[in-house]
């Protein structure tokens, strides 16, 4: 018990590390929310460093190939954290209700996919830990149908 | 996989039984930090709702200091000092390097929302029992303040004494 020091590539890591493991085996998903969503601030953050596509950055700009506007990246990103519960799950205000209508299954997938997507561009798919979740999104999502699905998209519409 | 509604109350508990069992259990404890100052951050707002004290706001306004003068800033000063924001955000500019003693803070972390879930709830939650009861059997008492005395203050170590003296 004394102070140490650590870099915010392995704190992301070992929180998504967790929140997979957490969500795998079938344990609580509101807990799978809020620890995947930290990570996933964190790797957006040291992938956009890195000058890399993040996922926020990929998906706010899907709008623009159909003729729409870019979102603001902190509009978008605040969007998206609040549709997956990451922002009800840690933050209240007094005009909250005592109540939260959401999915918290759904989400808890949806939130670890999200920190994937910015996991691998950084340090790649080979860990157990991502490794065991695309495995169990290939078995489960249907992973044959997704990637049809994939290939038929054009090619300015995926991520580089 | 359904949309439902849950409490709040229900969605911070569970947050902070999972943070208590990863510390107890020996797991991440940056998984710990996040989850107990999640869950603190919807107890601490509806122990507001309540009209009573939150455990944050009882610190604030002991001293002189602008940075803990209100529960506002109080709160601000807890999460920064615990480290609890900077385990879930990155921003530009940052070194991306956190110094901290990580099982102290984790520990602090659950105490904070502990505190928080039974001013809402008492005592008598079962895994905050389990917890505490963990606290009695394997924390120093010198050093943490195992029974929960508002009174309690921590004893300095004996190189110290012999340097203040």
């Amino acid at each position: 018990m004394s102070e140490e020091q650590y870099n915010k590539g392995q704190i992301a890591t070992s929180q998504l590390k967790t929140a997979i493991w957490l969500f795998l085996s079938g344990r609580d998903p509101a807990s799978v929310i809020t620890l995947a969503g930290a990570a996933s601030a964190i790797l957006h953050q040291l992938a956009k460093n890195q000058g890399k596509t993040t996922f926020v950055d990929f998906a706010r700009g899907i709008p623009a190939a159909f003729g729409g506007p870019t979102l603001p990246r902190s509009k978008y990103n605040k969007y998206v954290n609040d549709k997956l519960g990451i922002n009800p799950l840690k933050h209240m205000s007094p005009s909250c209700p005592d109540t939260l209508e959401i999915d918290v299954e759904k989400s808890a997938e949806d939130v670890i996919t999200k920190a994937v997507a910015d996991y691998v561009p950084l340090f790649g798919q080979g860990d157990d830990f991502i490794k065991a979740f695309l495995q169990w999104s290939w078995l489960n999502r249907d992973g044959p149908k997704v990637m049809k699905d994939y290939e038929k998209i054009p090619k300015r519409l995926r991520r580089k | 996989m359904s949309l439902q509604t849950y409490q709040r109350l229900d969605l911070a508990s569970r947050q902070l039984e999972t943070a208590i069992g990863l510390f107890i259990g020996g797991h991440d404890k940056f998984s710990v930090i996040t989850l107990a100052g999640a869950a603190d951050g919807l107890l601490s707002q509806l122990v507001a709702n309540k009209g009573e004290k939150t455990f944050v706001e009882t610190l604030a306004g002991e001293s002189d200091d602008s940075a803990t003068s209100s529960r506002g800033a109080m709160g601000t000063h807890v999460n920064r000092l615990l480290f609890i924001n900077a385990v879930k955000h990155m921003d530009d500019g940052d070194d991306g390097i956190l110094t901290l003693d990580l099982f102290n803070w984790a520990f602090a972390a659950i105490m904070i929302a502990v505190a928080d879930l039974v001013t809402l709830q008492g005592r008598g939650v079962n895994f905050v029992e389990a917890f505490l009861l963990w606290v009695k059997q394997n924390l120093d008492p010198n050093t943490y303040n195992i029974d929960c005395d508002p009174h309690w203050k921590r004893l300095k170590p004996a190189n110290q004494e012999q340097s203040d003296s």
